[in-house]
């Protein structure tokens, strides 16, 4: 399967957000903790809606989120 | 010291190892595919096809329709009632929008053996297979499109969109 064409920092900032569970983050964006999972892992591309509400969670820019990584 | 935390971190998430959890639907999905194998296998292999062309052939099939129905229902109301036990939380869940585009892809992918079963029906009435072959093709086409919905769903699900 091809890769996103952009790369995520979900995992760490989960980290940085008192180790906040892929399921505590579903919770709060309103999908499932396995579509955290496949976020995070980059087997698939949000919404702009959901992208905006992980950055919105962290409390970050979108950009600081997610990075395009493709050409 | 970021990194050491990062490791740190690594291990936990190796230890919940959510990434490989199944969904509580994924499992209902799981437990439909093997049922529908169960009771449409069991039907399919029991089904005595030397009388399909009859009208009794065509009895035959109604009647055998429910306990199929049955062998496919009764595994998925109690599996759907074990996860939904123990795994209360998911099974309140809504589809979100990742759910509802696997849902919306094995439908699509449903479609083409439900045209092409419509067609072999069409086909076998011009020749004169009827009654009996006419519900069981019918029926095949229905079971097929159902294998191939879910089966497409369950490797979405696997794939993660």
């Amino acid at each position: 399967m091809a890769r996103l064409p952009f790369d995520n920092d979900i995992k760490t900032l989960r980290f940085l957000s008192d180790e906040m569970t892929q399921g505590d983050l579903g919770d709060k964006v309103g999908v499932t903790r396995q579509t955290i999972a496949a976020i995070e892992q980059g087997k698939y591309s949000p919404s702009l809606e959901v992208a905006f509400r992980i950055a919105r969670v962290f409390g970050k820019p979108l950009e600081e989120v997610f990075r395009w990584a493709g050409d | 010291m970021f990194d050491s935390m990062l490791n740190k971190y690594n291990i936990v998430s190796e230890s919940l190892n959510v990434e490989c959890a199944m969904s509580f639907r994924e499992k209902i999905h799981w437990v439909a595919f093997v049922g529908l194998l169960a009771g449409f296998g069991w039907y399919f292999l029991s089904y005595p096809w030397e009388t399909a062309n009859t009208r009794m052939g065509m009895m035959t099939s109604v009647w055998m329709l429910f306990p199929a129905t049955i062998i496919f229902l009764v595994p998925m109301i109690a599996g759907s009632a074990y996860f939904a036990i123990r795994t209360p939380k998911e099974a309140n869940l809504r589809e979100d929008e990742r759910e509802k585009l696997i849902h919306l892809k094995g439908t699509h992918a449903a479609y083409y053996p439900l045209v092409l079963g419509v067609w072999a029906n069409i086909f076998a009435m011009i020749n004169g297979l009827i009654y009996g072959w006419s519900v069981n093709i019918l029926m095949a086409t229905l079971v097929l499109a159902e294998l191939v919905r879910v089966g497409a769903q369950l490797y979405y699900y696997r794939r993660g969109y």
